[in-house]
């Protein structure tokens, strides 16, 4: 999964490095730093989390074709094996 | 006061019967919810235009959805927040900085100011304002089974947290908290008096730091640099006067009405205290449904908005407890769901102007209901009294005794 990062539209929030201060890193001032975010496998959950709660709409999901085959946060449905 | 005329460009049909002053539930109620008495406006248009909806009597266009109001707050240029609505009592029209320069100019104070204030620095101040927090209610605690939530808890402790971060001395605290009280909730001859007392303490503050610098904000301030030279002794006292007034009210209403709701609400009240963890995302929910401010801008330009004709002068208001209750932004919103995710409320404003001390706001608010909740028993609002709440420019709650016996 990657993390589309407007940079221009963060006003220094930081509810997204509040949810996951691994994924989301912030310059001295409080605002996101620039450049994209590949998040790693187990990070996805907090990482969607975090770009779900900016309240400027900064940061943007863009599930790549290797998340979307094990999509993080949803049980394997067992039952229908 | 004088009646408002509605300007000419104005629809008529574009006007509403409603402003945060003079709508029902907006004067101080007993028992009042001024939040939910202005979540009426969603059964309406999105912009509407409210005649009599800022302290001195002014019209404004009402916005009410989120999305609406992200749009106008992160369009500075369109909409300026250069009002000097602190100045301008003095008869004067110099601005709070950052709050009232525009970009570029803001930018430039604003990165100034931001490291004193970020996330990161709130690391270094967190143990003073939990071990502020912890003597105030051990003190209430020993003291007796009831108190005024806001008096002996609220204002002590947001006052002193802030008296500290600006450097002056505890002893002080009841001065201070009495001319915001003036500022913000006087009348015509109180307001304009406290401003001029604040204004003058603030020039001597900077005047004593200049020659004798210590550790504190206002030596800061003074020996900053922007762009290559120190502040202007305007630029010093309006940054001053702005953090002055701003830590004041906002932050003690909102540990108000969230103690509130939960004297209420005994099963949430249960629920926090024994599951502590869960504070951080119930603080989010309580500044969602009982933010305190109603930002206005003025237009730069004339705009169409919407289906409304916004012209270059007129005032838009942009309040977060609107905002805050658009269903279309979240899911039951006059519901308090304390477990709310994605709770991407308006509490702290958007756009380039997003409040400067929400970082050290949020800590005090959920470090305020933590050592509370630790160390004050199952509590309720006492028999036979009723808290006080009030609508107008900053919403507000007075008169909460709470009751543990």
């Amino acid at each position: 999964m990657r993390i589309i990062v407007h940079k221009a539209k963060c006003q220094g929030h930081a509810r997204c490095s509040a949810q996951a201060p691994d994924v989301f890193k912030l310059d001295d001032e409080g605002y996101i730093l620039p450049g994209d975010i590949e998040v790693a496998e187990g990070e996805q959950l907090l990482a969607s989390r975090g770009a779900r709660s900016c309240p400027e709409r900064a940061l943007e999901l863009d599930p790549t074709p290797a998340a979307r085959v094990v999509p993080d946060a949803i049980e394997p449905r067992v039952w229908r094996a | 006061m004088t009646i408002n005329a509605v300007p000419d460009h104005v629809p008529p049909e574009m006007v509403r019967d409603f402003s945060l002053f003079t709508s029902p539930g907006m004067a101080p109620t007993p028992n009042g919810d001024p939040h939910a008495a202005v979540a009426c406006v969603h059964a309406g248009p999105p912009i509407f235009y409210s005649p009599y909806n800022t302290r001195d009597g002014r019209g404004t266009w009402v916005i009410t959805r989120a999305a609406d109001q992200r749009r106008v707050l992160q369009d500075a240029e369109t909409f300026s927040s250069h009002r000097s609505i602190f100045s301008s009592a003095l008869g004067e029209n110099w601005p709070m900085i950052p709050l009232e320069l525009d970009p570029p100019a803001h930018g430039v104070f604003r990165s100034l100011l931001n490291p004193l204030l970020s996330p990161k620095r709130l690391v270094v101040l967190e143990p003073k304002v939990r071990e502020r927090a912890i003597t105030l209610i051990l003190r209430i605690a020993a003291s007796g089974t009831s108190c005024d939530v806001m008096k002996d808890f609220a204002f002590p402790f947001t006052v002193s947290i802030f008296l500290r971060l600006l450097g002056l001395p505890d002893h002080r605290l009841d001065t201070f908290v009495g001319w915001a009280k003036d500022l913000l909730h006087g009348d015509n001859v109180k307001r304009p008096a406290a401003a001029r007392t604040i204004v003058a303490f603030i020039d001597e503050l900077a005047t004593k730091r200049r020659k004798e610098p210590v550790d504190d904000f206002m030596t800061f301030i003074v020996q900053a640099q922007v762009e290559g030279r120190r502040l202007t002794e305007e630029e010093v006292r309006g940054i001053g006067v702005l953090v002055f007034i701003a830590g004041l009210d906002t932050v003690a209403a909102a540990i108000g009405f969230g103690l509130a709701y939960l004297a209420r609400n005994i099963k949430d009240q249960d629920l926090l205290r024994r599951e502590p963890d869960r504070i951080v995302l119930a603080a989010e929910e309580l500044l969602r449904a009982y933010p305190s401010v109603q930002i206005i801008r003025v237009a730069t330009k004339d705009i169409d908005f919407e289906g409304a004709p916004i012209r270059k002068g007129d005032y838009v208001s942009c309040a977060a407890m609107i905002a805050n209750r658009d269903p279309a932004e979240f899911e039951c919103p006059n519901t308090v769901d304390l477990a709310r995710e994605d709770n991407r409320h308006a509490a702290f404003g958007f756009g380039p102007h997003r409040c400067l001390g929400s970082h050290l706001a949020r800590r005090e608010i959920v470090i305020g209901l933590e050592e509370w909740l630790a160390r004050i028993p199952a509590f309720r609002i006492q028999n036979a009294t009723a808290p006080i709440t009030s609508g107008g420019h900053l919403f507000g709650i007075e008169n909460l005794i709470l009751d543990w016996s």
